[in-house]
């Protein structure tokens, strides 16, 4: 391993644990990302009461997915919003480091905030709505879940890319927050979105995960037709695009953003 | 006596047409055609997606379906009726401009409403491209609306969702933001004021929210003028709703005088 590729790691480990820091000091501000999850989710739990079977628990494991990616893409469109918010994001683009490691950090943190939303859903699915938590396969449930949390991370990283060179990047990813509960079958079987939906959704890697993550929680759960094995597999690859996509478009939008000189209009 | 009112009347007109002209030329420059894109177009119509799809799959009867349509056509407009209104005080804060706004003697009311005014226009037009959406993309069945006791159950709905959204900005006075709260307020509608499903299937001690929140009533009258009914079923409704707006919009201009208060004698006005 090259001391550069130890001084990326760094600086990931270094941006995360900054991050997180600053979660703790001010944990209040975990909120504007959660609460659409968990308010969704608290509605379909409504909804999908009066439904037999193991629907409350898809619904319990669908919210927790929201919850991720309600904080992934927040915490992407924030993360470089609030370093022009603050006046650093010229500093933060001069250093040395490229500018993908250190958003790297910063939306791993982040998806990992969404863990939170899906502990409260699995109380309240538990204590209120009495579902039950009884996992098929703890471990291929632990493997597809944190290869589903790489792969929202990764497409986080993507998203970042937008709010770099305009201000309103922050607002767009939030646009896209519903879209993408839609496109990846959080609550619902992506069979029943129109035809040319059904393409996007199958080019996103947590749709497949969230198929794994049922597959391994669910008896008996058939989804997408193929195995837990080619879910994850797909997943994976898709987490592999997703971070050379990134380290292609980052590099561009660096070179694009300082030749312009416009990183401080807000 | 009488000049001095005359004068005092004339003085809260010219900061609330000041206020208007300021809040709606900020909002224009921020939201550019994107923007408005973005929340006049497609938050709508992803919400409505995604709760149609989801009472589908839960199999719903067909009306019931609707009913959710409906429901979220109308609650989209939370996002500028609520959040861009209870954003008000802390976005000044933000800026560094609350200190010299709260200096000029100009009336508190006029400042605020004047700012929130331009919503009216916004929420009104997210609500009614959802309602589009209703018609064209979800087969609601319009035949039998009544179009005059609709256009007032939304325009009555957005004025007193935006005095609701005014009482949540009067925190960001006091409080550092306001912002944690309205991003509560901003979904919470979805959940207890009818939107998906009545508030009947609440638990008994969640429903005092839902009678407190004007979109509760707003959503009852929505409903019943798109389903045609009389002069006296929907009036009583946006009575109800008249009510509830005027109520909360006094106790938003009450917190607006008390936290001002409180926050000059803690010198709290700039902390963020």
């Amino acid at each position: 391993m090259s001391s550069g590729e130890v001084s990326r790691v760094q600086v990931v480990k270094a941006s995360m644990i900054l991050t997180a820091r600053n979660f703790f000091a001010d944990p209040q501000w975990v909120i504007p990302s959660i609460i659409a999850p968990f308010v969704f989710t608290l509605v379909s739990l409504f909804l999908f009461s009066h439904v037999n079977g193991p629907i409350l628990l898809y619904a319990v494991l669908g919210g927790g997915m929201m919850g991720m990616w309600g904080t992934t893409v927040y915490g992407s469109g924030s993360s470089i919003g609030f370093d022009r918010w603050n006046g650093t994001l010229e500093c933060t683009l001069s250093a040395p480091t490229p500018l993908m490691w250190i958003v790297l950090g910063r939306v791993i943190w982040n998806t990992l905030e969404g863990s939170i939303n899906a502990l409260f859903i699995l109380a309240i699915g538990f204590l209120w709505f009495r579902v039950g938590i009884g996992i098929a396969d703890p471990g291929l449930f632990a493997i597809s879940t944190i290869i589903t949390f790489l792969s929202l991370s990764a497409f986080g990283l993507l998203l970042a890319n937008i709010v770099v060179l305009s201000r309103k990047g922050g607002f767009l990813t939030n646009g896209i927050e519903i879209p993408v509960y839609i496109a990846t079958g959080t609550m619902f079987p992506i069979g029943l979105l129109p035809f040319f939906v059904q393409g996007f959704s199958f080019a996103l890697g947590p749709t497949w995960g969230i198929d794994a993550i049922r597959k391994a929680a669910i008896a008996g759960y058939t989804g997408l037709p193929v195995s837990i094995y080619v879910d994850l597999l797909v997943t994976v690859l898709a987490t592999v695009v997703y971070m050379a996509l990134s380290a292609y478009f980052f590099t561009k939008v660096e070179k694009i953003a300082k030749r312009n000189g416009t990183l401080g209009d807000y | 006596m009488e000049l001095n009112i005359r004068r005092a009347l004339f003085e809260g007109y010219r900061a609330l047409i000041g206020s208007l002209r300021f809040g709606s030329r900020g909002t224009i420059i921020w939201d550019s055609w994107d923007m408005w894109l973005l929340e006049i177009i497609i938050l709508p119509l992803a919400q409505i997606s995604f709760f149609e799809i989801l009472a589908t799959y839960a199999n719903y009867s067909p009306a019931m379906v609707q009913y959710v349509v409906i429901g979220n056509a109308i609650q989209t407009m939370s996002f500028s009726s609520v959040f861009a209104v209870a954003n008000i005080t802390s976005s000044d804060k933000w800026q560094g401009t609350l200190p010299s706004i709260l200096l000029t003697p100009a009336s508190r009311a006029s400042i605020i409403m004047g700012r929130a005014l331009y919503q009216i226009i916004m929420s009104t037009l997210i609500s009614t491209t959802g309602l589009l959406y209703a018609y064209f993309l979800f087969g609601v069945n319009f035949s039998s609306a009544n179009y005059l006791f609709l256009a007032v159950s939304l325009l009555l709905t957005s004025i007193s969702m935006i005095s609701f959204g005014l009482l949540i900005s009067t925190i960001g006075l006091y409080m550092r933001t306001a912002m944690i709260v309205a991003n509560v307020f901003l979904f919470i509608g979805l959940l207890v004021c009818g939107v998906n499903f009545p508030i009947s299937e609440l638990p008994v001690w969640l429903r005092p929210l839902s009678y407190v929140i004007p979109l509760t009533y707003g959503l009852d009258a929505v409903r019943l003028s798109i389903a045609g009914a009389g002069f006296y079923a929907v009036g009583i409704y946006l009575l109800y709703l008249v009510i509830d707006g005027l109520a909360v919009f006094s106790m938003a201009l009450l917190l607006t005088k008390t936290f001002e208060r409180l926050a000059r004698k803690s010198g709290r006005l700039e902390i963020y």
